[in-house]
């Protein structure tokens, strides 16, 4: 199998990536001997990322809501205090 | 201090246009880029994730013991807010890695939970951290709650060697894929994206940890105005 084309975007990263000898690759004969194996490890895999990026995503909208809201509440004190 | 903040606001912008930059590049090379591990499959790529994030989790358990030692030596309330970022940030990336570890395990080991010694531990320190915030949460006042838990923090942190040192000690299941010997080490490719991914979660978590101080000072702020507002001028050590 051909090295994946690195779009021209990615360029540095590709030189990086070019000097490496990579042990195996998720081949498409490989994935032809076993979809269901490889469908398996895909559903499990998708539902790891899609747990990291909803945590991440949860906290960090939890901390700009707090944010925002002290900052309406220092605000609104301060034009209490005059 | 508008100067600090203002230095504080610059890191920020900063911070977050190299996340925009590198998180994309970090999921092009996990998926397209790094070759498949051979026993495995596909599973292993949550590699890339878990590991950088159980490094942020210890990051974020050390920010929490330094700067909880830094305030029950100086008292300056900033080093307790420094503590309480790190803390709620270790909670965090703890989550993820108990959460990504037995997606991981199910495939691979055939169970989603073993009694093993890395992933108990790990989820002792999980536990640790989040007694620490429940505890300051129900704490009389805010020097009570930064005692409190600048001591469970410095007891907590000692649960980071056991859980690094849990695998060679008891000889667990755990993979050792930083430490692996005899031809069971890293591809090199592997071991370039896992670098990759180790800078994305280590500038996320100093970007979060930015933010979660800035909470906390504001936090002060409030609370010091409304003690201006109730009963005259705030005590000195609270401004």
């Amino acid at each position: 199998m051909t090295p994946v084309d690195l779009p021209a975007f990615y360029g540095p990263l590709a030189l990086l990536m070019q000097s490496s000898e990579p042990i195996t690759r998720f081949t498409a004969e490989a994935a032809a001997a076993q979809p269901a194996a490889i469908a398996r490890g895909f559903r499990f895999l998708i539902a790891a990322y899609s747990a990291v990026w909803a945590i991440l995503a949860i906290y960090m909208v939890s901390i700009s809501m707090r944010l925002r809201r002290l900052s309406n509440q220092v605000r609104r004190l301060k034009e209490q205090a005059g | 201090m508008p100067a600090r903040r203002g230095i504080l606001d610059l890191a920020q912008t900063i911070l977050f246009a190299l996340i925009l930059v590198l998180v994309p590049i970090c999921l092009y090379v996990i998926f397209a880029v790094v070759p498949t591990e051979s026993r495995m499959g596909v599973i292993q790529r949550i590699f890339y994730f878990h590991v950088p994030s159980a490094i942020c989790a210890f990051l974020g358990v050390g920010v929490c013991a330094v700067a909880s030692a830094l305030y029950l030596w100086k008292r300056d309330r900033r080093f307790d807010i420094l503590a309480h970022a790190g803390a709620e940030l270790a909670v965090v990336f703890c989550s993820i890695v108990l959460i990504s570890g037995p997606i991981w395990a199910r495939p691979v080991w055939g169970v989603w939970w073993t009694g093993e010694a890395r992933l108990t531990s790990t989820l002792v320190l999980w536990l640790i951290f989040v007694g620490y915030l429940v505890l300051r949460g129900s704490a009389d006042n805010p020097d009570q709650a930064a005692r409190w838990g600048a001591v469970v923090a410095i007891v907590g942190a000692l649960d980071v060697p056991i859980i690094y040192k849990s695998v060679a000690w008891w000889r667990g299941l755990h993979p050792r894929v930083l430490k692996a010997t005899g031809g069971q080490g890293l591809d090199p490719t592997m071991e370039r994206t896992l670098m990759l991914c180790m800078l994305t979660f280590v500038l996320l978590f100093t970007y979060l940890v930015i933010q979660r101080w800035r909470l906390g000072r504001l936090q002060d702020e409030v609370q010091a105005l409304l003690h201006t507002a109730r009963r005259g001028p705030a005590p000195a050590a609270r401004a």
